[in-house]
């Protein structure tokens, strides 16, 4: 939909304009003024002008864009007190006064501003706000009237959790700063407003915890969004693709997510969330590895079963990326290993099967790609047609035609089971590619093959970094005091300090910030006494 | 600084030269499909007409897949045999890619059979040959067969579909219940016959009938007229077998070597009936202690034997409770283990191999006289001289309900 334009690039703040005149002023003829808007809009379809004039009143056009306003405050607020006034009026003072008269007593509205050029006076229109446009004055007037159509907030549809907040982060960016709020009631939650995109105009919140967040964390943060050269954000992936730190490593680096709760935790922990106007999926930053296996529920169940789970995930994360490449290495290279028993029962199923180990297992984990794409794509009424075909057709029915053997058919199955356990997205989708390159190492290397891939993994990851923070902290470097919220997560009770994310003045801050926890305890508990 | 940096990067390429060659050590070249091998569970050697005859059991993985798939039928057999002959082992070996359509895989092999007259020819080649082959696996059981080792192998087993899973099983049974002898492994048998005493056992492998079960449809009756079992002992001196030992002998020497697990010993319950054993002990523990020592002329064996257990059996007029019965009883026990000894002892003198390892022993107590003994090679002769003083110490220590035998119980 559009090319880059390396004309804007002289630009400190993306918010400004994108067409050639830039900042006209309006003149003094409402009639002029209107022309040239529309003229430059296009003269689009929701494009709405009314004018009210007549013989012996002020000449005064209201311009706004329809199914962006809300039409009752439109007339409540604007064309009814106009009205009224034009009425009064008949030509006794001048124009300018006129204006003024307007913008201070008569319009009961709550943001009111006034526009001098064309292009704020766009912005304003597409914000949802009502232009006044006043014969004479070389200023319209911008009212918000904001009102379009927007989904309530409901419960995650992909981070869903049995105990726990059910509401979610909707598409509009006011409903999440507002979401967050809600949940920290403190000053220091501050909210920084970007409009990145210079078409789209979207607008992004930068939000975090003055005095929890590293300065240096913040400044890399917004020098990044800052240095953001695109016309469209439509999507929060549009922004952590602009702003991650590498972009060749299949691993996230920015997590993301829907629910409020998860984000105002990571704030409290030092965290800068990214709201995107438009979407309901804030991004978090910066994230270590061990981030993206902690999900919300964690901390909502008690700590023994939170640990236990966050094991299991732990460990289904290196099934989900070994398993096949396991099964390739053992049964091509490795048959030793193997118990006598559990070996002749392999070959059996693996009589007659045509094709090689790394075939079987490359076809069957790309069919069940397929058929996981299929189920995201297919409509809801023949969803579970794939189910079907998937488990009939693919499972039971090749391993009894002798195209793949039963164990492979367990060996994917089990896989993609795991895969699901992690409960982040994005890095789950990871190990979907890296488990091929796994299988192909595991093919041509055996044991050895999986082994050294996993330690070239290590090298990379442990050269990653999020914002400046080493992406397997603080595993590595090893931080014994944080590990209590990573493998296992400690009671409530024991969490005391926030796990470092930046290294420089955590040890101050987190004191700082524990007395004041603590005087903000005591001055709750008086508060609630009497 | 500079020469620091170089330093520094010379030290990531010897790292980095190690992890290449690291590579090349691998030992995970041969990549190879599960439906290519043939999974071996047990190899026999025989020594017919000056030729090596080698046979192999190659498992069969149709008859063992269960229900699903296209296998499980019961009436395949649960593993085929393949004899080569040739006139070297490797011969042998490589003549059963001739027959063989799988490349045959020895890691998953469980028994390895040598007939008594390639037991008696020598067996240092099938030695060196495991020990040097990289997917031999030096845990096999060894056994030798009077008969040809090929007929061991054809032999199907009832219980257990892959015979020398089974056969491993039936000998480790037998080493921890009955403690009759202990298996013996490939590396064992290396071991003990690089030792001082050169000497080492081997259990029998035989069939307790003439004919060899070796289809199917014969297995498919409750009593096999003829099955494997575990016969004698069979002692090797010098990578030679020399002869055979009684399985009460082969008991004797299992006490003499400290290799009891639990053993069941038959007693007699009455003093004035010695020879009825109508009772029996169960022993539990048992910790066996040989001190050498030198006598003037000769070597003397102080063998202690302590251990303990439980009285599983008894018959015959004996009230435990009466004092001094107990300690009566422990006295038969004592010496019954002593006669298992004392007959064990002579057959090993008669045959004149040190199976029990007293040279390793000598060694360590007398270096110096034992460097004087191998200069002049009179083991055989020192060994044929020793005196053991076999001092047995059981204790029951357990004796289950009652005092008295049932029997007595009844007639009261």
């Amino acid at each position: 939909m559009s090319t880059s334009r390396p004309g804007i690039a002289s630009q400190s703040n993306n918010s400004g304009p994108d067409s050639v005149p830039s900042s006209r002023p309006f003149t003094d003829s409402l009639e002029d003024n209107l022309n040239e808007l529309l003229d430059r809009l296009g003269e689009s379809a929701d494009v709405v002008v009314r004018k009210l004039d007549s013989e012996d009143v002020l000449p005064i056009a209201l311009v706004y864009i329809d199914g962006l306003i809300n039409v009752d405050i439109i007339n409540q607020s604007i064309l009814q007190p106009l009205t009224n006034t034009l009425l009064q009026y008949k030509g006794k003072e001048s124009k300018e006064s006129a204006a003024e008269h307007l913008r201070a007593k008569l319009l009961p509205i709550t943001q009111f501003q006034e526009c001098k050029t064309f292009e704020s006076a766009f912005s304003m229109l597409f914000e949802g706000h009502t232009l006044v446009f006043i014969d004479g004055n070389k200023v319209a007037l911008s009212m918000d009237t904001t009102g379009w159509q927007m989904r309530s907030i409901n419960e995650p549809t992909s981070q869903a959790v049995v105990r726990g907040p059910k509401e979610g982060f909707t598409e509009n960016l006011r409903t999440g700063t507002s979401l967050l709020r809600r949940k920290i009631k403190s000053p220091d939650l501050w909210i920084e407003e970007y409009k990145i995109g210079a078409r789209t105009q979207t607008n992004i919140a930068l939000v975090y915890m003055k005095g929890i967040t590293d300065d240096q964390i913040l400044k890399e943060v917004r020098s990044r969004l800052n240095g953001i050269q695109t016309d469209a954000i439509l999507e929060s992936n549009y922004i952590e693709e602009f702003i991650q730190d590498g972009k060749w490593t299949p691993f996230p680096t920015i997590q993301n997510s829907e629910r409020p709760d998860a984000v105002a935790a990571g704030i409290l922990e030092g965290q800068v969330a990214l709201l995107i106007d438009g979407t309901p999926f804030a991004l978090l930053t910066p994230a270590t590895f061990f981030s993206f296996f902690q999900s919300s529920e964690d901390y909502y169940q008690r700590y023994d079963v939170a640990s236990f789970l966050r094991l299991i995930r732990v460990v289904s994360f290196f099934v989900s990326m070994t398993l096949p490449a396991l099964y390739i290495a053992i049964t091509t290279f490795h048959q030793e290993m193997v118990p006598t028993p559990l070996l002749v029962s392999l070959a059996a199923q693996r009589e007659g099967v045509p094709f090689p180990a790394l075939v079987e297992a490359l076809v069957m984990e790309l069919t069940f790609d397929v058929l996981r794409e299929a189920g995201v794509r297919m409509p809801r009424a023949i969803g579970p047609a794939v189910s079907i075909v998937g488990a009939l057709v693919l499972g039971q029915a090749a391993v009894q035609a002798g195209l793949v053997s039963a164990a492979m058919v367990i060996v994917v199955s089990f896989t993609a089971i795991c895969n699901f356990v992690i409960p982040s997205q994005v890095i789950s989708n990871a190990l979907r590619l890296i488990r091929f390159v796994m299988m192909i190492a595991a093919s041509v290397l055996g044991l050895f093959g999986i082994t050294s891939f996993l330690m070239f993994l290590m090298i990379h990851m442990a050269g990653l970094s999020s914002v400046g923070v080493p992406y397997l902290s603080p595993v590595a470097p090893m931080t014994p005091r944080y590990l209590k919220d990573v493998f296992v997560r400690a009671p409530h009770s024991l969490l005391k300090i926030r796990p470092k994310l930046a290294a420089k003045q955590e040890a101050y801050r987190q004191a700082q910030m524990s007395k004041e926890n603590l005087e903000h305890d005591s001055s709750n508990k008086g508060g609630q006494s009497p | 600084m500079n020469k620091l940096y170089l330093l520094g990067s010379k030290k990531w390429h010897t790292a980095l030269c190690i992890s290449l060659t690291a590579v090349l050590l691998g030992g995970c070249w041969d990549n190879r499909e599960l439906n290519e091998i043939g999974i071996s569970s047990g190899t026999a050697f025989d020594w017919i007409d000056n030729r090596w005859t080698i046979t192999y059991q190659v498992i069969n993985p149709l008859s063992s897949s269960g229900t699903m798939g296209s296998g499980g039928e019961s009436n395949t057999p649960p593993f085929l045999t393949f004899t080569e002959q040739g006139t070297s082992i490797m011969e042998a070996i490589s003549r059963s890619s001739m027959t063989s359509t799988r490349q045959l895989f020895f890691a998953h092999s469980r028994m390895t059979v040598f007939s008594e007259n390639m037991a008696r020819k020598g067996i240092t080649e099938v030695l060196d040959l495991f020990l040097r082959k990289p997917d031999a696996r030096e845990t096999v059981n060894v056994f030798i067969s009077r008969r040809k080792g090929r007929d061991i192998l054809d032999q199907l087993m009832q219980s257990s579909k892959n015979q020398g899973a089974g056969v491993q099983l039936m000998m480790q049974q037998e080493a921890n219940l009955s403690s009759y002898y202990p298996g013996i492994r490939m590396f064992e048998l290396a071991v003990n016959l690089a030792s001082e005493s050169h000497c080492a056992t081997i259990p029998e492998i035989k069939l307790s009938g003439q004919e060899v079960m070796d289809t199917t449809q014969e297995t498919a009756i409750t009593d096999l007229p003829s099955r494997l079992e575990l016969g004698r002992l069979g002692v090797l001196k010098k990578d030679k077998l020399v002869g055979w030992l009684s399985i009460r002998e082969a008991f004797g020497l299992t006490f003499l070597t400290d290799q009891i697990k639990t053993a069941s010993i038959s007693i007699a319950s009455e003093p004035n009936k010695e020879n009825v054993k109508d009772s029996s002990f169960s022993l539990l523990h048992s910790k066996t202690k040989v001190k050498p020592k030198w006598e003037n002329d000769h070597f003397v064996m102080d063998v202690h034997i302590r251990g303990g257990g439980m009285l599983l059996q008894l018959s015959g007029d004996v009230d435990l409770n009466k004092p001094g019965e107990i300690n009566r009883l422990e006295q038969n026990i004592n010496k019954q283990v002593l006669s298992y000894i004392q007959d064990s002892w002579n057959a090993l003198q008669k045959i004149n191999a040190d199976a029990t390892g007293f040279a390793t022993l000598v060694h360590r107590k007398y270096p110096r006289r034992w460097k004087q003994i191998k200069a002049s090679g009179s083991w055989d002769k020192e060994f044929r001289a020793i005196e053991i003083r076999p001092h047995v110490s059981i204790k029951i220590e357990r004796f289950g309900l009652g005092s008295k035998s049932y029997k007595n119980i009844e007639k009261e």
